[in-house]
């Protein structure tokens, strides 16, 4: 119920999961990220995590909405993996992390 | 929805009365013996395409039987002028026999023998000298049929033209007959040969059946028309001949005759004259067979609309089985939150809680507010992240041991540290941020410690600000730092806001937009207490914010 109403008036959470040229896993997400997207995310944190990587980055350029639900899979990747990097962090993003004071556990970047 | 909700339910019939059952059954039977309309549109539109069919093959048959009927009499009417030949030629052969032979009666029975008497060609053939007084024949053969006056008035004729054969009817006689005439001159020492051929009494002969024109039927007239004064010969018993026919008129020898003719069956064969039958009874089978299968369609699609409104139906009873499940979720999540506030002295505290509407279910905010003795309250408020059952007792579960930590120390640093430690870090999914904040209402301080969670708001003199606090890693995190705490002195009167991020969180924009709009909303109407949590509940949660939010507020009083 809550992914159609998500669907109506919101861009659709897009999630795509690469290697940078070290080969660490890079997970970029766009659209909006809340409680209706959160398992997806989830899913592929898990299998990116389960490569044991030494750090997993994730590219939220394009994301434009984090809640609560989204820091809390976030936080499920730094405690599965040594590091968890952000790049490029929208102003909306950057805040709710600012704000729950994760800014030393994940690394923002820039 | 509703109206169709509605429309579902009269189509199906509330559930009433026997009575009303048994009216509603009779009803749909009645509905199912009347064919529907499509039924009857296909009935009708197949007998109007039979009919033109029909029409249309019957025309053409018509049209054709009329084609093939000229070509019969033209046929005809050629072998009646063939006919010519047949009679003329024996009489003109004894007419120039007789000339040549000076009228010699021994030679002219000679020739004349074959074609004269019962059965033969003619009934009688005679010679009559020209140009010798009174016409009077000198050789008779057969047995004449007409008077002697008559004939001699044909005879006479001829004199005046010599070389034609010459044809009277004679059908006043009886029995009555042809007279044929023919003379090579009309002087004296020329001799005419007139023959007589009779006819059958009632005119009726039938042609062979073997003939070719074995399959009409025919009336031969004297001259031009169909006067049946003037008929000859005909295969009926009562003509002139009925139906389609067809007539052609021929000059023979100096007369002419007019053939009429009719076909007996089919021309163009029986298949064709069948065919617009054929078309009528294959039309009209089809169309009833596509009549039925449509009605079996319309009936097939009745039920089909039937079974949707039922399975609406059921949607609807499922719609309403989901709303009161939620409400029983929210009635759980509302049991598993403080029912009583404490009352101090000088403190009003006052607590809200808004489940979330979009998605329906239960969330993990919760609040407590424990008066740890005379002059100090604690207030604890969080959010485990997630939602549903699995939330909701995480949330039960963290909210409990906060509680037990409260007994034992009701520092916020330690509380936290306490409860980070309970739930550790790493072997599950779930976090939560929480605020601790110790009140003290006589010395009106303050002192909060952070897990990630969003500061409180503190209004006072008709101004708002947030408390400055670092917050920590929620907890469910591992992490080694420990929780710091601050200590603020309020003014007089302030009121302290701790919320959830239900409250403030907006999609696509920055936190701090919504933290302004409730700090301008918290202190745009002198409001306190309750009042004030009910506008902010109204005013920030939309009807679709999809997380659950709770609220709650502590005004000094002294």
């Amino acid at each position: 119920m809550a992914d159609v109403d998500d669907s109506a008036n919101s861009p659709p959470l897009g999630i795509q999961t690469r290697a940078d040229a070290a080969g660490a896993p890079v997970i970029a997400v766009s659209g909006d990220l809340d409680i209706s997207g959160v398992e997806r995310l989830r899913g592929a944190v898990a299998e990116a995590a389960a490569q044991h990587p030494e750090q997993l980055i994730f590219d939220v350029s394009d994301l434009r909405f984090m809640d609560s639900a989204g820091i809390a899979v976030l936080l499920v990747a730094a405690s599965s993996v040594p590091s968890v990097r952000l790049l490029n962090p929208t102003a909306p993003v950057r805040r709710v992390i600012e704000l729950t004071g994760l800014t030393d556990v994940l690394r923002v970047e820039p | 929805m509703i109206a169709g909700e509605a429309a579902d339910a009269a189509a199906l019939g509330a559930p009433g009365t026997g009575e009303a059952a048994q009216d509603r059954a009779t009803r749909l039977a009645v509905r199912a013996r009347r064919p529907s309309g499509a039924a009857l549109l296909a009935l009708v539109l197949g007998l109007a395409i039979t009919a033109g069919l029909a029409v249309t093959a019957a025309v053409l048959y018509h049209h054709n039987e009329r084609r093939l009927l000229k070509l019969r009499v033209r046929e005809l009417s050629l072998v009646l002028s063939g006919a010519t030949q047949g009679v003329q030629t024996p009489l003109a052969s004894a007419a120039a026999l007789a000339d040549a032979t000076g009228g010699n009666a021994a030679r002219f029975r000679t020739l004349m023998a074959p074609y004269a008497g019962p059965g033969r060609q003619f009934a009688s053939v005679s010679m009559w000298p020209l140009g010798a007084g009174a016409l009077r024949p000198r050789v008779t053969l057969g047995t004449p049929l007409a008077r002697a006056a008559t004939r001699a008035s044909h005879v006479s004729a001829l004199a005046r033209r010599p070389g034609a054969l010459d044809m009277v009817g004679l059908l006043n006689e009886s029995p009555p007959a042809l007279g044929f005439g023919y003379a090579l001159g009309g002087g004296a020492g020329s001799y005419a040969v007139f023959a007589e051929s009779p006819l059958p009494a009632d005119r009726r002969s039938s042609l062979e059946q073997n003939s070719a024109f074995s399959d009409l039927d025919y009336a031969v007239y004297l001259g031009r028309g169909q006067h049946a004064s003037q008929l000859l010969l005909t295969s009926v018993r009562h003509p002139p001949l009925k139906g389609l026919t067809a007539s052609d008129t021929v000059p023979f020898a100096s007369s002419s005759l007019t053939i009429a003719i009719t076909p007996r069956g089919s021309l163009g064969g029986g298949f064709f004259h069948s065919l617009p039958w054929l078309i009528v009874i294959g039309g009209v089978l089809i169309s009833i067979a596509a009549s039925m299968l449509t009605e079996r369609l319309a009936q097939g699609r009745m039920r089909a609309e039937k079974l949707a409104a039922q399975l609406d139906k059921l949607a609807a009873e499922n719609r309403e089985r989901y709303i009161e499940q939620r409400s029983i979720a929210q009635t759980l999540q509302q049991a598993l939150l403080p029912s009583q506030l404490p009352r101090l002295p000088g403190l009003q505290v006052n607590a809200r809680y808004v489940p979330a509407q979009a998605g329906g279910d239960v969330g993990g905010d919760w609040y407590d507010i424990v008066a740890i003795d005379e002059r100090h309250v604690l207030l604890v408020i969080g959010d485990v992240s997630g939602h549903g059952v699995e939330a909701a007792t995480t949330m039960a579960l963290v909210r409990h041991a906060a509680l037990a930590y409260i007994a034992e120390d009701h520092r916020p640093a330690a509380v936290l540290a306490k409860l980070a430690d309970f739930v550790g870090g790493g072997e599950h999914d779930y976090f939560a941020t929480v605020l601790c904040a110790l009140i003290d209402v006589q010395g009106r301080t303050l002192t909060l410690s952070s897990a990630g969670h969003l500061a409180p708001l503190l209004l006072a003199d008709g101004s708002g600000e947030y408390v400055s606090v670092k917050a920590e890693p929620p907890i469910g995190f591992p992490h080694s730092a420990p929780f710091r705490e601050a200590t603020i002195t309020v003014p007089p009167g302030a009121t302290l806001v701790a919320f959830t991020d239900g409250l403030v969180e907006r999609r696509g924009e920055v936190l701090d937009e919504g933290l302004e709009r409730l700090r301008e909303m918290a202190i745009s109407e002198h409001l306190g207490g309750d009042d004030l949590l009910a506008k902010l509940a109204r005013d920030l949660t939309s009807d679709d914010h999809r997380d659950d939010t709770a609220l709650v507020s502590i005004q000094w009083q002294t």
